[in-house]
């Protein structure tokens, strides 16, 4: 499915299920946090891999340099990436079904009975019985989104400890959720480009 | 009457020592379509050269995006850094 689309108004605008919307919300929420954890400690390079990707060295050579640009540039790197997040959070709108608390409730229900069934998953074939949401991005957002769908994988892929060759080497019970998510985020931001790219 | 033409900065001028390079590096996480968009987007290259550079980065591990003074190539490194290309840069090489 194509989820975005370029509209007339040169807005994009791309379909979600609301479990989606969820997933997104609880991922950007994840990347704040990491982001947050990371300005503490920004004057050093951090012992978290995914905040080394997010901030790679800019000199492979020289030390010294590598970490001269740091201090130079990490706190606006964090910030702009903080920023984006939240962009992509707001675009997100309120984190409430539509209707009342009554259906609210039935819908998580519902969504709690879907779990566990077998085959349940998350992500481009979740369940679908609610209506999709629709998502309006200007040029700002399209951006903001951009960034931060590459900084979730980025850090997701570092979680899954994918090695350059694209093997993902971490096994165990997160490790299929974390590798759907991981490829629905690549989907998403693969739909977005080709919205973008004409 | 004509006015001098103003005398080259001279300063950003890399005559007597080698320039800079801005290097994108190969990782498996980022999409072939959203690296070409980012050169293209970023650098204002043509599409075709965005392919070109992508597929280098793809094929051979790296690419030189960009030549210049230094603190030419760190603005475009730290703006790579932004779109979570991983990049660096370094001296030119001979």
């Amino acid at each position: 499915m194509m989820r975005f689309t370029r509209e007339a108004s040169g807005n994009v605008s791309g379909q979600f299920f609301p479990v989606e919307i969820d997933l997104l919300r609880l991922a950007v929420s994840q990347l704040i946090d990491l982001l947050d954890a990371a300005a503490s400690h920004a004057l050093g390079a951090s012992a978290d891999p995914a905040v080394r990707r997010l901030l790679p060295d800019a000199y492979r050579e020289d030390a010294e340099a590598a970490a001269e640009f740091r201090r130079f540039t990490a706190d606006g790197l964090i910030d702009r990436k903080e920023a984006n997040a939240r962009a992509v959070l707001a675009s997100l709108g309120e984190e409430e079904y539509p209707g009342d608390a009554d259906e609210r409730d039935a819908a998580e229900h519902d969504a709690d009975e879907r779990e566990d069934e077998p085959g349940a998953s998350v992500g481009a074939d979740g369940p679908e019985d609610l209506p999709p949401v629709t998502v309006l991005l200007d040029d700002a957002a399209v951006q903001s989104w951009l960034r931060t769908l590459t900084d979730l994988r980025l850090t997701l892929a570092e979680r899954l400890e994918i090695t350059p060759d694209g093997v993902q080497h971490l096994s165990g019970e997160e490790a299929p959720f974390l590798a759907n998510v991981y490829e629905w985020l690549g989907m998403v931001q693969e739909s977005l480009v080709h919205a973008i790219d004409v | 009457m004509s006015l001098p033409a103003p005398l080259p900065d001279l300063r950003d001028a890399p005559l007597l020592e080698r320039p800079w390079v801005t290097i994108v590096w190969d990782d498996p996480v980022n999409l072939m379509s959203y690296v070409a968009y980012v050169f293209r987007s970023y650098f204002g290259v043509s599409a075709e050269q965005a392919e070109r550079l992508m597929l280098q980065v793809h094929n051979n591990g790296r690419a030189v995006v960009a030549t210049g003074n230094r603190e030419e190539m760190e603005r475009h490194v730290e703006a790579m850094h932004d779109y979570g290309l991983w990049a660096t840069l370094a001296r030119a090489e001979e």
